[in-house]
C-alpha cells in the first residue's frame, strides 16, 4: 500500500463526503458488502487469470467500477453478481493485454511451501487442477469456478457471465466433460 | 447431453464434504462421479484460494477509490480547458505566421519604407475600414480565448481543492 502522508489522510477527510455523492453506496454500506465478498472476487480473479499479483489490480478496479456504476442493483444478490460481472469483464480485458510479468498459477503454487500446500489439500492436485483449467476456454473456466467452486445457481452465472440462462446447462457440461479429460490426461 | 436426477444432491454432499455418504451412487453412475470430482477439486481449490487471499482493508480499497474518482473528476474538468488552450496557441501561432508572412512579402517586394508609407496613407480609408471590420468579429473571439486561459487555472483550482 501506498504510504499516507498527514496532508493525504486531510485530503481523504475532506472528500469524504464528497465520495459518498460520487459513489452509489456510503462508506459503512461498502464496509459490509467489501468484507462479505472481497475473498470470493479475489479468488474468481485470481483463478480466471491465473496470476494473484494482477488479481491484486483487478480487485481495486472492479469495486472502483462497483461503486461508480450508476445503475448498479440495489438487493445483495444481484449486487454480487453484478460485481462478479464486472470482474469477468476485467479478467476479459486483461487477457487482451498479457503482462510481462505475470506468474502462471501453478508456477506460484509448485513454488509454494510444500507442507502449507499439503495442508491445504495437496499441492500436487492442485497444480493439476490449475494446468488443465488454463487450457480450458476462458468462458469454460468462468463456468466451472462460479458453479462448481462458488456454488452460484444457473441464473446467477448468466447474470455475471452476460449469457442466457437457458444456455448454461449445456454450456457447463460441455466445460466439466473438457477439464475431466484434461484431468484424466493428467493421471496417465 | 446426460443428466443424472441426484447431481444436485451430488453437489450439495460435495459443499458438505459428505460424498462418502453417496459413495454407492457415484459408483453406478459416471455422470455424477464426474461431477462429484470436478466439483470436489474447485471446491479444494477455492477454499484454499479463499484462505489464502490477501485482501487490502475495505478502508484501503475506499480510499483508493475516493483519491481515483478525485482524479478523475479532475481530470474530466481540465479536459476541455486544456483543448480550449491547445485552440487559443495554435490561433496564436496562426496569426503569428500570418503577420510574418505579410512582413516578409513587404520585405521583398524591394519597395522602400517611405514608399510603403506613402502608399498605406493613400489608402488609410480602407485600412482603417478593414481594421474596424477585423476587430468587430475577432474581439468576441480575443476575449473568448482570454476568458478561458484566464478561468483554465481558477476551475482547476476549484476541482482540486479539497472543500
Amino acid at each position: 500500500m501506498r504510504d499516507m502522508t498527514l496532508s493525504s489522510v486531510d485530503r481523504f477527510g475532506a472528500g469524504a463526503a464528497e465520495a459518498d455523492d460520487i459513489f452509489q453506496m456510503d462508506e459503512d454500506a461498502f464496509r459490509l458488502f467489501y468484507d462479505r465478498t472481497s475473498r470470493s472476487v479475489w479468488s474468481f480473479l485470481s483463478r480466471m487469470t491465473g496470476d494473484p499479483r494482477l488479481a491484486d489490480d483487478l480487485l481495486q478496479e472492479t469495486y472502483y467500477r462497483f461503486l461508480r456504476a450508476s445503475g448498479a442493483p440495489t438487493d445483495e444478490a444481484h449486487r454480487r453478481n453484478y460485481l462478479f460481472r464486472i470482474a469477468a469483464n476485467l479478467v476479459h480485458d486483461a487477457r487482451r493485454r498479457p503482462r510481462v510479468d505475470a506468474v502462471p498459477m501453478h508456477e506460484s503454487l509448485e513454488r509454494a511451501d510444500p507442507r502449507q500446500a499439503d495442508a491445504a489439500g495437496g499441492a500436487a492436485a492442485r497444480v493439476d487442477l490449475s494446468r488443465a483449467m488454463a487450457r480450458l476456454k476462458p468462458r469454460e473456466r468462468a463456468l466451472l469456478w462460479l458453479a462448481y467452486a462458488q456454488g452460484s445457481s444457473h441464473k446467477e452465472i448468466a447474470d455475471a457471465l452476460g449469457l442466457k440462462t437457458a444456455s448454461i446447462k449445456l454450456l457447463l457440461f460441455r466445460a466439466r466433460r473438457r477439464l475431466a479429460a484434461l484431468l484424466g490426461e493428467g493421471d496417465r | 447431453m446426460m443428466e443424472c436426477p441426484r447431481e444436485s444432491e451430488v453437489l450439495e454432499a460435495v459443499a458438505l464434504d459428505r460424498v462418502a455418504q453417496m459413495r454407492d451412487h457415484l459408483d453406478a453412475c459416471a455422470s455424477c462421479a464426474e461431477v462429484a470430482q470436478i466439483a470436489a477439486a474447485l471446491r479444494g481449490d477455492y477454499d484454499a484460494a479463499v484462505r489464502d487471499a490477501h485482501v487490502p482493508s475495505a478502508g484501503v480499497v475506499w480510499w483508493r477509490a475516493t483519491i481515483r474518482a478525485r482524479a478523475d473528476a479532475a481530470r474530466a474538468v481540465s479536459q476541455p480547458i486544456t483543448l480550449a488552450q491547445g485552440v487559443a496557441a495554435a490561433a496564436a501561432i496562426g496569426l503569428a505566421f500570418g503577420f510574418a508572412g505579410v512582413a516578409w512579402r513587404s520585405l521583398t517586394s524591394g519597395a522602400s519604407l517611405s514608399e510603403m508609407l506613402v502608399r498605406l496613407s493613400a489608402r488609410s480609408e480602407e485600412i482603417a475600414t478593414a481594421s474596424a471590420l477585423v476587430l468587430q468579429h475577432a474581439l468576441p473571439l480575443a476575449l473568448g480565448l482570454a476568458a478561458c486561459l484566464v478561468i483554465a487555472p481558477v476551475a482547476l483550482y476549484f476541482a482540486l481543492s479539497d472543500e
